[in-house]
């Protein structure tokens, strides 16, 4: 896919008809450094200046030919049919770039007619795509007036009619900055060149109007092209002169290198207005050669950010906070300050005191400007294994890169340990020390950063087996879940209880949490760890939390801490009904009721197998997993962490259920699909 | 490129039909102006006088292919000018023949087209003056127009007899470039082509074809069919590119798979059904439960090879077919494989070792050396300086 521009064209239309006041890049005398430049264009290489590239590009003719196919096929026929105004134009074809467009064939194709002012306009000729947004800049009076006086020694063709046209209304200007690319480009990639025509066009707009910009860049390129076509001199010493003389082309000229360079621009029209601009294909690759990451996936990634994601930063902070304009929200200072990839968003949000909305959108700046990468909170449990596309190969730059960071270390020895999805847990042992720990910590973000490696999640697909199959072995695939599974063996009940005791706890961490938070979410999972059975099981979540509220007895939302008390004095009569194996309790014949209620949630179908677990008899365990059921959580769509977090569960309290319905759960590792969209899974290779 | 999106938007990546096919000219004391246009009124003036200067170009851009998206409407086109003396008051004749599709649509599947039919219209015009006499030929035209957007828009090819002429014109879809074929690779032939019969294939892929079942890799089919390796894999590349055959790693039962996406399996009910029937070990016995297949999907992860879920879970038991279940994964992208990837990283390579990279699987070096995967994991096991990577 080609990303980088062929050309920046600038048209420019008023009364006095149109005229194409500079492109960029142009062959010059200086010819050599163009010819590099676009061999760079089709190279993505910033920049080629040796001259043997040169020397091999006219030697190698099938090469060139191959190397040109986007541009004008049959452009020398073209040529000989036109008169060449310059001899310079001879010179552009052999440079690769826009070849058989002449300034004079372009210039009325890009001075659009008013109807087409102010919208897209795209226009395909061959192989090449032009983009632009043609916009109509009503002219400052005031500004013209002086300029008539500063130039009208110079400009002495200019008609007195001007003037008297414009005591009625002011004049309009159409300017028209026009990114010529290959059509071979995608979409999204012309999609982000129209709107960079499109601010640039605004920019102008209100540089126009503040101080008269526009009048005095034009009014100046006119003038240089006039002296130059009054010596005789070719086309190409004009666009020199204007490139000395012209602040607009000289910044023009530097959002072309900026775009075939980093795809980052930092431009500042006229010393006075900036304008930052992003296109994301080209700023990704910085990161990651040979990706592709179009606007539209970073946006997907985005649309399914969650409070419990953490974010990466891809290049250090203080390097993030230089090339921030000053103008910038301080809001994103505050987030730096507080960044770490150990955090949630959710709790950087509280300690920058900042709202979570506010987060998410600096956040997805600095995903779009590959500034920082979405991830899972960087901790000892989470699982991490080599990305399928991770350029691991003895060529790649990044083994020198690595070792260079980590002194003594080796890529692969380091990266062949997540060949097998493994934690940071698991490659540390409690004896050693911290430091070491903390070194691979730092690896592992390393590897993050350059996506070598990737997150695996547990996902839980609800699937009640047939009748006739029992004994399904499927315990083994939650054995390698986790360590913490390691607790399986102890007995439920008193884990139960553990979870009601860590309540309070849990409680006061919520409250640490942005106060702006889902409100009634936080509720309903604390009350979901009370073991009142749902009264009505087929309403929507919040109703039934309500519900709860006025039957389980306590009658107000303060009470909230009264809860874990009750839920306690309701878990230890099921500690009973489970340490004694037969349930003759008082209650179990009332369990036995709601039990049958709980049931009504699953098919008619399901509900065998679900009776046949023996946990399906504890009314805990029951409820629990017929809330999560209810919840959608078993579909595969959400992971171990994402239930922990929105239902308030322990690891093991979840792992503890879900091994205890196993025969009805199916259990994988895949990774994290918002997570994963961001990796280019279309490498080739991959078939 | 989501089949599934309903709404059009501009860059959704779909085609577009050919809503309008006009032709322009430019009228010795008129200007330019559409003298025939299917169906009539399709652009309207003042959308056409916007753009017009995109449709009867500067001769420059004469003979290029020029595609305007504006307004609203895209339209493709081909300016040509005929140039004769006697024959003209301007001493040329300008026309162009445009397609015209909605603005959202990808259009360069026409550009042949256009410049096809033009193309024709150059030789009418210079045969006969078809397009600038005045009669009734402009009834002609628009018939020939009407039948190009019926027959295109519905089979994608059309043939029209007009006069002495006959226009045959097709609509060939652009695609990206096939993958390069390598030795370890497995061809799969999609369902679709499965009931075509052999006759109707060229040569090579006839004699290749029986050996091609989602099981044999490109050695051993050229092996087999006694067709040169290079040969079946330029064969095999051109039948990728039509979307004929799709390319696979071996099979293996020491192969590891990961799951990805696994919940359209769940989600979509035809996608389960047809994988219900594809993965069946015996059709004529009861199909598997996707409850086992899903199971077995579920169950491949990192580190598990294939052999280990099958004694565990006996696939055979519930007639399910475990080769056909991982070919079916592989191919709707359920499941990938895990490749296998030694690194060398001592300083100097030597012998197998320069083999060891990074960028060559497991599969492919046992393909070049013709060794056996356990004959090369004990080599590596030996060689301290080899580092085996997944991926």
């Amino acid at each position: 896919m080609e990303i980088n521009p062929i050309a920046v064209i600038l048209v420019y239309m008023d009364s006095k008809g149109d005229r194409l006041l500079y492109r960029y890049p142009y062959a010059a005398d200086k010819s050599l450094n163009n010819q590099n430049l676009s061999y760079s264009v089709n190279n993505s290489l910033p920049h080629v200046d040796s001259s043997g590239s040169l020397t091999q590009k006219s030697g190698s003719d099938g090469l060139q030919k191959k190397r040109h196919r986007f541009a004008l096929q049959n452009s020398d026929d073209l040529l000989q049919t036109q008169p060449l105004n310059s001899a310079g134009n001879i010179a552009i074809s052999k440079a690769g770039q826009l070849q058989g467009f002449s300034d004079d064939v372009l210039a009325p194709l890009f001075a659009v007619k008013p109807q087409l002012c102010n919208q897209k306009f795209e226009l395909k000729v061959n192989d090449v795509r032009f983009v632009s947004h043609p916009t109509l800049v009503p002219r400052r009076e005031q500004q013209l007036q002086q300029q008539r006086s500063n130039f009208i020694s110079q400009l002495t063709n200019v008609t007195s009619v001007v003037p008297q046209q414009q005591q009625q209304q002011p004049q309009q200007m159409l300017v028209n900055i026009v990114f010529a690319l290959h059509a071979q480009a995608s979409y999204s990639i012309v999609k982000c060149y129209y709107d960079l025509s499109k601010r640039l066009g605004l920019a102008l707009k209100v540089e126009e109007q503040r101080v008269g910009y526009l009048t005095e860049e034009t009014v100046l390129m006119t003038r240089t092209h006039d002296e130059v076509s009054s010596q005789q001199l070719p086309l190409e010493k004009a666009f020199d002169l204007i490139s000395e003389r012209c602040t607009l082309a000289q910044s023009l000229k530097s959002i072309y290198h900026d775009l075939c360079t980093t795809g980052l621009l930092n431009a500042t029209i006229n010393q006075n207005l900036t304008l930052c601009f992003c296109l994301p294909a080209k700023a990704h690759q910085l990161h990651k050669k040979g990706s592709m990451v179009d606007p539209e996936t970073i946006d997907q990634c985005l649309k399914s950010l969650k409070p419990y994601h953490g974010m990466l930063l891809l290049v250090a902070a203080v390097e993030l906070l230089d090339c921030i304009p000053p103008a910038a929200a301080r809001m994103l200072f505050q987030l730096i300050e507080v960044y770490t990839p150990l955090m949630s968003l959710q709790s950087m949000a509280s300690d920058a005191d900042l709202s979570i909305e506010h987060v998410y959108k600096l956040v997805s700046h600095l995903v779009y400007w590959a500034k920082a990468t979405i991830i899972y909170p960087l901790c000892e449990t989470n699982v991490y294994v080599i990305a399928p596309d991770a350029p691991l190969h003895t060529k790649s730059h990044l083994v020198e890169k690595f070792s260079a960071r980590f002194p003594g270390m080796s890529l692969f020895e380091v990266i062949s340990d997540f060949s097998l999805p493994t934690s940071i847990g698991h490659l540390t042992t409690p004896l050693q020390q911290s430091a070491r720990q903390g070194i691979l910590a730092q690896m592992v973000l390393w590897m993050l950063q350059h996506h070598l490696l990737m997150q695996l999640h547990t996902y839980v697909q609800f699937m009640p087996g047939d009748v006739d199959d029992l004994d399904s072995d499927e315990d083994d695939d939650d054995d390698d879940d986790d360590d913490v599974n390691g607790g399986c063996e102890m007995e439920s009940a008193s884990l139960m209880d553990l979870a009601g005791s860590m309540l309070g706890q849990d409680d006061i961490l919520i409250a640490g949490r942005s106060s702006n938070s889902d409100d009634d979410l936080v509720a309903g999972s604390l009350l979901s760890l009370s073991s009142q059975p749902l009264p009505v099981p087929h309403t929507s979540r919040r109703s039934i939390t309500e519900d709860r509220f006025s039957a389980g007895g306590s009658t107000t939302s303060e009470n909230i801490a009264a809860q874990p008390s009750s839920s306690h004095k309701s878990n230890f009569s099921m500690t009973a009904s489970l340490s004694t194996d037969n349930c003759d309790s008082i209650d179990s014949i009332e369990d036995e009721e709601k039990i049958k209620e709980l049931l009504q949630v699953f098919d008619e179908s399901d509900r065998p197998a679900i009776r046949r677990i023996p946990a399906s008899a504890n009314l805990d365990d029951l409820s629990l997993m017929v809330k999560l059921y209810e919840a959608g959580y078993f579909k595969s769509e959400h992971h171990l962490e994402e239930i922990m977090y929105f239902e308030n569960l322990k690891r093991s309290q979840l792992l503890q259920l879900l091994d205890k319905f196993r025969e009805v759960l199916i259990i994988y590792e895949t990774e994290d699909p918002a997570i994963a969209s961001m990796y280019n899974n279309k490498m080739p290779g991959e078939w | 490129m989501q089949s599934s999106g309903k709404q059009y938007f501009e860059g959704c990546g779909k085609e577009g039909q050919i809503r309008c096919i006009f032709l322009s000219e430019f009228h010795a004391t008129a200007g330019s102006k559409i003298s025939c246009q299917v169906p009539p009124d399709y652009v309207q003036k003042d959308v056409f006088d916007a753009i017009s200067v995109y449709i009867i170009p500067k001769p420059h851009l004469q003979k290029c292919i020029l595609t305007v998206n504006a307004m609203d409407i895209k339209i493709v086109g081909y300016p040509v000018g005929i140039e004769d003396q006697q024959k003209y008051a301007r001493n040329a004749f300008l026309f162009n023949l445009c397609f015209v599709c909605d603005s959202w649509a990808r259009s360069v599947q026409y550009e042949p087209v256009v410049k096809k039919l033009s193309e024709y219209l150059i030789m009418m015009e210079e045969e006969s003056c078809f397009l600038s006499k005045e009669g009734d030929n402009k009834l002609k035209l628009m018939k020939i127009f009407e039948t190009v957007i019926n027959d295109l828009n519905k089979k994608k090819v059309t043939t029209i007899v007009e006069g002495d002429t006959t226009i045959y014109l097709k609509i060939v879809t652009h695609k990206p470039d096939p993958p390069v074929v390598k030795d370890h690779m497995v061809p799969l032939l999609l369902v679709d082509y499965q009931n075509t019969p052999l006759e109707n294939w060229d040569l090579t892929t006839q004699q290749i074809l029986p050996y091609i079942n989602g099981i044999n890799h490109i050695a051993r089919i050229a092996a087999e069919a006694d067709v040169e390796t290079n040969l079946v894999k330029s064969c095999v590349q051109n039948l990728v590119y039509y979307g004929v055959v799709q390319l696979l790693p071996i099979l293996k039962y020491s192969n590891v798979y990961m799951t990805q996406n696994l919940k359209s399996l769940i989600q979509n009910p035809s996608l389960t059904n047809a994988c219900r029937k594809y993965v069946a070990l015996k059709p004529d016995k009861v199909k598997p439960t996707i409850q086992k297949i899903f199971q077995f999907y579920a169950s491949m992860t990192h580190g598990v090879t294939l052999r280990v879920i099958c004694q565990r879970l006996c696939p055979q038991n519930h007639n399910i077919d475990e080769r056909k279940l991982v070919i079916f994964g592989l191919q709707h992208k359920f499941i990938r494989c895990i490749h296998k990837y030694p690194v060398f990283t001592g300083s100097v390579p030597s012998g197998r070792q320069k083999m060891y990279t990074g960028l060559s699987n497991f599969d492919e070096i046992c393909c070049k050396t013709g060794l056996s995967p356990s004959s090369i994991e004990k080599d590596i096991d030996k060689d301290t300086n080899v580092t085996v990577i997944w991926k």
